[in-house]
């Protein structure tokens, strides 16, 4: 039930939308839910190192289960609410395993979106290169690269229909535009952005002040080039 | 069908050796299977490119469905196998959800170990610092305590049997000790570690090049 349930969480953090997306899905709303400002360092307030001892963010818990990992919370409210909501795992073994395949490829073009957009937040100033963002966005392109292939038949990752691949790359996606990535330069990734933008648990949990800048934050024209 | 199954796998990589583990333990040896060397380079040779685009290993396919990200593949095949060998997945929802927690939670501890073990290997002589080095130990430091404190009680990761949360983790513990990890010190980590290496399904994929070798010492002082 949406009332055992409790998220905290950070407007644009692609972790934090993962499960909302799936909460969206699943007709979970009316969940027990928190904004927290991550300027003000709210991620590493007590109340998310009570359930987080990462002070990471999402902070989740379903009942006094506790599931952090947006990937872990995502395969968990499908498999406890299969018959509730859209059913995100396809029946067919070949959809299944590109689900599987394409979920964990997922982690690939999240790290390497972070890569390049959190770059001066993660590396402290004596340490920083131009050499090694310059790496971090070729990372990023050969990785874009892939994923615009997989698009090639679209309009989801994983065969006909909706899937938990969608569910967790997406938002790893529209980060990317967030920051100014080129629609043109890979025309599928941006069908595919455009198109799921439109869905229904998307728009519902599109995060909070998406077009304002980040203060400190990464320049919204950061991957432009990419 | 272990007949429809192909593996290419180097030994000792973590991800590989979880393919391995997960295919014991649903009986489904006798699958096709090549063992390439790192060292030689062959992860990004023509027959793994063919199979994985990204030169990385394992690449794995069932009939034509490729699963080259290792946890696809356990995933896959404990769905698809649900009633054959062992069940890796708990009924009990509290330890389905503990399981799923370990299993990506594994992510950061895979991640902290290489940026330990593999900094030469991935910055750039003129990008390196002794301040990075320092904060990647700090780091891989703080996430071994997280992992010990998880090991305090019970012998596996989620719940009172071995679910796919050990088969994720089990590799990388074991690669930690491996690399110089010391036992005293993650004495939790160590019980988890020693018991399970008895497990049959891992003594069959034991990797062949830790046998008759010394392990190394890159995290002996974390």
């Amino acid at each position: 039930m949406a009332k055992d349930i409790t998220l905290l969480w950070v407007a644009g953090s692609p972790p934090c939308w993962r499960v909302m997306i799936a909460l969206e899905e699943k007709n979970l709303q009316g969940y027990n839910q928190k904004l927290l400002s991550f300027e003000k360092g709210e991620h590493k307030s007590k109340e998310v190192m009570d359930i987080n001892p990462r002070g990471q963010v999402p902070a989740f818990k379903y009942k006094d289960y506790i599931l952090n990992e947006s990937y872990a919370a995502c395969f968990f409210l499908e498999c406890q609410h299969k018959a509730q909501g859209n059913d995100l795992t396809p029946q067919c073994p070949k959809e299944l395993a590109q689900m599987y395949q394409r979920m964990f490829e997922g982690l690939n073009i999240s790290q390497k979106g972070i890569d390049v957009i959190a770059y001066n937040w993660r590396v402290p100033e004596g340490e920083r290169h131009e050499s090694a963002q310059k790496r971090n966005k070729e990372a990023l392109t050969e990785e874009l690269k892939l994923w615009e292939g997989y698009l090639q038949q679209g309009p989801y990752l994983a065969g006909k229909t909706f899937s938990l691949a969608d569910v967790v790359v997406f938002p790893s996606v529209a980060i990317l535009y967030r920051f100014g990535l080129c629609e043109k330069r890979y025309p599928n990734l941006a069908k595919y952005y455009n198109c799921l933008k439109e869905r229904p648990s998307i728009k519902a949990s599109w995060p909070p002040k998406w077009d304002e800048d980040i203060k400190g934050g990464p320049p919204r024209d950061l991957l432009k080039d990419i | 069908m272990a007949s429809d199954m192909t593996l290419l796998w180097g030994s000792g990589s973590p991800p590989c050796w979880r393919v391995m583990i997960v295919l014991e333990e649903k009986g489904l040896q006798g699958y096709n299977q090549k063992l390439l060397s790192f060292e030689k380079g062959e992860h990004k040779s023509e027959c793994v490119m063919k199979m994985n685009p990204r030169g990385q290993l394992p690449a794995f396919k069932i009939k034509d469905y490729v699963l080259n990200e290792s946890c696809a593949a356990c995933f896959f095949l404990e769905c698809q196998y649900q009633c054959q060998g062992s069940k890796l997945t708990p009924e009990c929802p509290a330890e389905k959800a503990r399981m799923l927690q370990r299993i990506f939670e594994a992510n950061n501890l895979g991640q902290k170990m290489g940026d330990v073990i593999y900094y030469n290997w991935k910055v750039p002589e003129d990008e390196r610092h002794d301040s990075a080095v320092k904060r990647n130990k700090d780091a891989l430091r703080e996430e071994l305590k997280l992992w010990e404190n998880y090991l305090q009680k019970g012998n596996f990761m989620a719940g009172k049997s071995f679910t796919l949360a050990d088969v994720v983790v089990f590799p990388l513990v074991a690669y930690g000790f491996r690399n110089g990890l010391c036992q005293e010190r993650y004495s939790n980590l160590a019980r988890y570690y020693n018991e399970l290496k008895a497990r049959p399904s891992i003594k069959t994929t034991w990797p062949p090049t830790w046998i008759d070798t010394c392990p190394g010492e890159t995290l002996k002082d974390i």
